[in-house]
């Protein structure tokens, strides 16, 4: 099996070079061991790190300080001038928990219906020969290459004036379904596939369906994760779509109520960006621990260990 | 070497075979995402362009109201509207920023992660934050950091610009083109890193054979083993390019200053949703739509210059 | 059982599918309601604190006495702007009854979607929105003579200063010399220089199309002495008044006494801006600040009685989505009753927009001087021009100021000169 397996080895890492036996196809740079290159990488992957979580972690610092100080003495929390005033301040303008079900709510169907359609398109267009599938694939790449932004007046045309979908849900999910990337997902993975199992599979007379079922569905957890988290991102980042067809305060997802707010009613807060970054902060607390939650069955399992199994 | 693409064998097929394909059942299989992409992709291109021709505007339900026909008028005056031409070049100057460093930070990142270093883990984490965190709430940081107070100014001092980095016609697109690169990095590095984990080890141990030193195996092994990630690495960031709404509409105020960072969606927001000209509007979107396919086109076939097909 | 979950999986899609295909085409729905339908009604009003207390107190009231046709009021949502939030709601045919935030700008845009009822389809409706209007209700007309808005309330813009920054920067804080631009500049420079606020005066530089009404239409309204930007289907404002006061903002803009950059806050309430250009809704919300106010410069002054400014206006608009007409007309009237008009004032400081204002509510204004100024100055205010394409103009208009004024990449007049040719264009379509 050429496949490796870094992400299955001990998270510190330092065992894995030594010991050859265990992890035989780890990468050679680990075990050629040239300490100055490791300090350099680290170095530089620290480095990036600090510019990467400086933001998110100014976020949170920003939210909870009374008096905006925009100083570099500001970056560092200070006891005399944290609050939990701002926090209260948007929650008095912006139902925060009520947009955050709405966020839910709103991916959890992106998630749900991008998850069904890909598998099985993504499955037919690895594994399957039939008629047309060059045309499905090139009708699925054109949507990865032309995104459902360029389209805003056409669909927001048929989804509010012709189907009356303004201010619900199922208008804000369904042009999401489109979204080719989990079908992408999919499909990369099952063709990386031994082409034997499916073989196997088919020669004792299992059906397509059960083969999707039972073989290759059971081996695709990486890649159903990745395809969760990645349409999990997209509609809980978006904002133009739901921004667009929701007017009602209710109905608005946290991103948008966020923004409607950062436009326009944050002018007459007494502290207008603390009350921001605590909106922002309630904005991205969910997403990030749900990935990290998520980060964890990245590293126990991988493409490499399913194979083996 | 399971991870190689198996050629199918060539067989004489049965008449059904040859109408329908050796699995007709992939269709079925492919059936509900083609039903959404019809409805959902096919269906509003083709109302764009049918908008496009019209001097088109949303009108209330029931309501009798004229649309007048009015053949290319909309793409000439597209054509030639300064501001389009704006958006273009705003588009232009996100590419050449987002997509070279996207390609090189990425790449170099993920090649020290899949080294075994210490806190790897976390430093891959630390990548994710920003991409799984909602535009919305990071812009707000960024408004802070970069305001003409802001954390950012204090730090430069002197060297701060003026007008400020985000009211700066000079500085606003190359902010906006950072900031897309920031919170996208760690999806690519994402991207890389599974591709990296599929070249097989025998091509180092045999470079290493060779005698090639760390820097030749990166550029004579990695980079042509990741080829097929960088593709679509570029393709992605560059459709990334075409759509970005939320950072004009909300880090630069609406595409300021004076539509220095205008996009071309938000263009067809402002024309199409708040001035109520969708037959402009739609024709932007198409003209952009032909645009995006004609780039994405020619990338594919820069980048994928001479990899086995 | 694999296939049984595959096939209660393509059920549950294709309820999907039958449910996005089955929705109503709203294209061909009937037009709603009736001139004579009475019963339950939806009205919105706008986000500020003290708007929302007079609707509550309004609704309330209507409540007691009509409980078989109840009004529900919320805000307006939010958005980039009031008027886009209508127009959408109008596409989705789901606008409530009234709307008590219809800016007389983009009432031609919201007629010409088929999004609002003519007034005058009721008997008694030309003649309440005349007789309440009196002098000037030809101002709020569609092309054909009918009214598509009763205009409700205006709020004169003039200018506050903050007296405490005035005399941190040695400036007489009771009669500081603002009439004249060279005057204005001249304190505006005193202003920022010393070190006593940051900008002298903050207008935002946004690019919304509603901007030029707190900049430069206030300053036009008073340089012309009561002209609107388009007069007849010509363009004013690449006239030689047009110009001077372009030419007036872009020195500010130039010499950094006014930011390019939006504020953060409330400049003004936050003493970031020593001026602003506010109508009297702000007296409520600037209580903590030692105010003074004076009308807008001109370039050579202009006594303070003959000074012109901006209306600010805000209609009701009644919307074809309403069902319950008669009941949204009489509440309409209920609502503009010279009861609840006073109620209007005392309660958010804005200016009813009736016949004989000071006559009506004397006992007010003798309590509250500091809104008498701006009494006296709705006498003499220009509203925006009822044209075809309004927001278009405007929005074009605003695009050509902020490239030439606010952020100098051009020549004033010839962008100001090409502007009104697109825009006798967009308002002859």
């Amino acid at each position: 099996m050429s496949a490796t397996s870094v992400n299955r080895s001990d998270p510190s890492g330092e065992t894995v070079g030594g010991t050859a036996a265990t992890t035989p196809n780890a990468p050679s740079a680990t075990r050629e061991g040239s300490r100055l290159r490791r300090v350099a990488g680290f170095l530089a992957l620290l480095a990036g790190a600090i510019v990467f979580l400086f933001p998110f972690y100014y976020m949170i610092v920003g939210a909870m300080q009374r008096e905006p100080d925009p100083t570099v003495s500001g970056a560092f929390p200070d006891p005399s001038n944290l609050t939990l005033a701002n926090l209260e301040a948007i929650n008095g303008r912006v139902d925060l928990l009520g947009s955050l079900l709405n966020s839910a709510i709103f991916t959890g169907g992106v998630i749900l219906l991008t998850l069904v359609l890909g598998l099985l398109a993504g499955y037919s267009l690895a594994r399957l020969e039939f008629r047309g599938r060059a045309l499905v694939f090139g009708g699925m790449l054109l949507t990865l290459i032309l995104p459902f932004q360029l389209l805003l007046i056409p669909l927001y045309v048929m989804i509010v004036r012709t189907y009356g979908l303004a201010d619900t849900y199922l208008g804000m999910i369904v042009p999401f379904a489109v979204n080719a990337t989990a079908v992408f997902i999919f499909r990369q993975f099952f063709r990386s596939l031994p082409a034997e199992l499916f073989d196997a599979a088919r020669i004792d007379g299992a059906s397509e369906l059960q083969i999707l079922m039972r073989v290759a569905i059971p081996m695709s957890k990486p890649a159903i994760l990745t395809a969760v988290l990645v349409s999990f991102i997209g509609p809980w980042n978006e904002f133009l779509w739901p921004f667009l067809i929701t007017k009602e305060a209710a109905m608005q997802p946290l991103a948008v109520s966020l923004a409607n707010y950062i436009t326009t009613v944050a002018a007459s807060a007494a502290n207008p960006f603390g009350a921001i970054l605590a909106g922002a902060t309630v904005l991205a607390i969910p997403a990030v621990v749900i990935f990290l939650a998520f980060q964890r069955y990245f590293l126990q399992t991988d493409i490499g260990a399913s194979l083996k199994g | 070497m399971s991870a190689t693409p198996r050629a199918e064998a060539p067989a004489r097929a049965p008449v059904t075979r040859r109408l329908l394909g050796r699995q007709p059942i992939g269709a079925l299989f492919a059936a509900p995402y083609v039903l959404f992409w019809l409805a959902l992709f096919a269906w509003p291109m083709g109302l764009a362009v049918v908008i496009s021709f019209r001097d088109y505007f949303f009108a209330a339900p029931g309501a009798q109201v004229e649309r007048p026909f009015v053949g290319l008028d909309n793409y000439a005056q597209a054509l030639s509207d300064p501001v389009v031409h704006r958006a273009a070049l705003n588009v232009a100057i996100f590419i050449l920023i987002n997509v070279p460093l996207t390609v090189v930070l990425a790449l170099v990142l993920a090649a020290a992660l899949n080294t075994a270093l210490p806190l790897r883990t976390m430093f891959r984490s630390a990548y994710y934050v920003p991409y799984v965190t909602a535009s919305v709430a990071m812009v707000g940081v960024w408004l802070w950091l970069f305001s003409s107070g802001g954390l950012v100014n204090s730090l430069a001092g002197g060297l701060a610009p003026d007008p400020s980095w985000l009211v700066n016609s000079f500085w606003a697109m190359p902010i906006i083109a950072l900031f897309a690169t920031w919170k996208q990095l760690g999806f690519y590095v994402l991207l890389y890193l599974a591709a990296l984990q599929n070249i097989p080890e025998t091509l180092y141990e045999a470079a290493k054979v060779d005698g090639a030193g760390v820097v030749r195996r990166f550029r004579a092994v990695t980079v042509p083993g990741v080829r097929s990630a960088t593709t679509l690495v570029v393709i992605l960031a560059t459709i990334v390019g075409a759509n970005f709404f939320t950072e004009p509409y909300l880090l630069t105020g609406g595409g300021g200053p004076n539509q220095a960072s205008i996009s071309p969606v938000l263009l067809m927001y402002q024309e199409g949703i708040q001035q109520g000209e969708a037959g402009y509007a739609a024709a932007i979107g198409v003209v952009l739509a032909v645009f995006v396919m004609g780039v994405s086109l020619v990338y594919r076939r820069f980048v994928e210059e001479g990899e086995p097909a | 059982m694999h296939s049984r979950r595959m096939r209660r999986v393509a059920v549950a899609l294709t309820a999907l599918l039958v449910l996005t295909a089955c929705a109503r085409d709203g294209d061909e729905e009937d037009e709603a309601g009736g001139e004579e339908a009475s019963g339950p009604i939806d009205i919105w009003y706008s986000n500020n604190e003290a708007e929302i207390a007079w609707g509550q107190a309004v609704v309330e009231a209507w409540n007691a006495e009509h409980p078989d046709e109840e009004v529900s009021a919320q805000e307006i949502p939010a958005g980039d702007s009031s008027e886009e939030v209508i127009q959408a709601s109008i596409a989705a045919g789901n606008t409530p009854c009234l709307i008590y935030n219809t800016s007389p700008a983009a009432v031609p845009q919201f007629e010409r979607q088929g999004g609002l009822v003519a007034l005058d389809e009721f008997s008694d409706g030309a003649s309440y929105v005349q007789e309440r209007t009196g002098e000037g209700v030809e101002q709020y007309q569609s092309a054909d003579g009918q009214y598509f808005q009763l205009p409700w309330k205006a709020n004169p813009v003039m200018v506050f200063y903050n007296r405490a920054l005035f005399e941190e920067a040695g400036i007489d804080s009771e009669e500081p010399p603002l009439a004249t631009y060279e005057e204005f500049l001249q304190t505006s420079r005193t202003l920022v220089e010393s070190g006593a606020a940051e900008a002298a005066i903050w207008p935002s530089p946004a690019s919304q199309f509603f901007q030029p009404w707190f900049d430069f239409y206030p300053l036009f309204a008073a340089q012309t002495g009561g002209a609107q930007l388009v007069e007849e289907g010509e363009p004013r404002f690449a006239s030689e008044e047009g110009l001077a006061v372009a030419g007036f903002w872009r020195t500010m803009y130039d010499e950094g006494l006014s930011p390019k950059e939006e504020a953060a806050g409330d400049a003004f309430a936050d003493g970031q801006s020593a001026m602003a250009i506010v109508g009297p809704w702000a007296i409520a919300v600037y209580g903590e600040v030692d105010w003074g106010v004076v009308p807008v410069p001109t370039a050579d002054g202009t006594p303070v009685e003959e000074t012109y400014s901006f209306s600010d206006a805000k209609s009701i608009g009644l919307y074809s989505s309403c069902e319950n007409r008669a009941t949204a007309w009489e509440f309409l009237k209920f609502s503009t009753s010279e009861e609840n008009d006073g109620l209007l004032l005392a309660e958010t400081g804005q200016m009813p927009m009736r016949a004989d204002l000071p006559g009506t509510y004397a006992d007010y204004f003798e309590e509250n001087p500091d809104y008498q100024l701006f009494a006296d100055q709705a006498a003499r205010t220009v509203e925006v021009p009822n044209v075809e394409n309004s927001i278009n103009m405007w929005q074009t208009f605003r695009n050509a100021y902020s490239e030439a004024v606010i952020f100098g990449e051009a020549e004033v007049e010839p962008t100001f000169e090409q502007a009104a040719e697109e825009i006798t264009g967009l308002i002859a379509e």
